[in-house]
């Protein structure tokens, strides 16, 4: 199964923090997923947003990449502590 | 030393602990960031964090910041969850020989904690966060305060 996480203002938007699911049919990459998720969720492009960092398996991506479908993968708005 | 707790901590005690094990320091440079409270409108902070990839890369800035400067120990402690004004967020400690690199390190440490460390941060007002507050992103001075550190 896919671990999807979403992180701060994220969350508020797909309405959850986390989701598990299996690859869905004809999905097979990081693109192909981000616009699953966006039309599942109604995020009108958030997640396609330049300020999105996406992390595959706890490493960051910067590229579209083949998902086998057992990834975590986790959506990262603009970060900060302090 | 790295601590991402969710539980309230004592920024006097944490220190007075981290200064009995720096003996063989000369100095030793702190920060402790609270919540404030904005003209009464901020009522609650709230943390998240993305545990494991959180620590490791508040790890990763401590190895720089050792790299840079000959520190003998380093204390960060950082909190998730639910804040009331007031309250720690965060104590950063840097021991060192002399206290330039105490300083300095502490510093470049706090810079890196609010524009780089993997941490949201969410304030509510009096209402609670019941569908209001809002995410607060780094702003830019935060992260002109972090360039300072760039190499030329």
């Amino acid at each position: 199964m896919l671990e999807i996480l979403y992180f701060g203002r994220l969350s508020d938007r797909a309405a959850r923090r986390a989701e598990s699911l299996a690859l869905p049919e004809g999905v097979t990459n990081l693109s192909a997923l981000k616009n699953w998720l966006d039309l599942a969720h109604d995020l009108g492009g958030a997640l396609q947003d330049k300020s999105i960092k996406t992390m595959v398996n706890q490493s960051l991506v910067y590229e579209d990449i083949a998902l086998q479908g057992d990834e975590e993968i986790g959506f990262l708005p603009p970060v900060g502590g302090g | 030393m790295i601590e991402v707790t969710d539980i309230a901590f004592n920024p006097g005690e944490r220190l007075n602990g981290f200064s009995k094990d720096c003996e063989d320091a000369g100095a030793i440079a702190s920060f402790i960031g609270l919540v404030r409270s904005q003209k009464g409108s901020v009522d609650k902070l709230r943390l998240e964090s993305y545990p494991g990839v959180t620590e490791q890369g508040i790890e990763q800035a401590v190895a720089q910041a050792k790299n840079r400067w000959p520190l003998t120990a380093v204390l960060v402690i950082h909190r998730i969850g639910t804040m009331g004004v007031g309250e720690p967020i965060v104590l950063v400690a840097t021991a060192s020989k002399h206290r330039r690199s105490a300083f300095q390190s502490c510093d470049f440490l706090m810079d890196y904690l609010k524009t780089d460390a993997v941490f949201w941060k969410h304030q509510s007002g009096p209402d609670g966060d019941m569908g209001g507050g809002e995410w607060i992103e780094p702003r830019a001075q935060d992260y002109a305060d972090k360039n300072r550190w760039s190499d030329p």
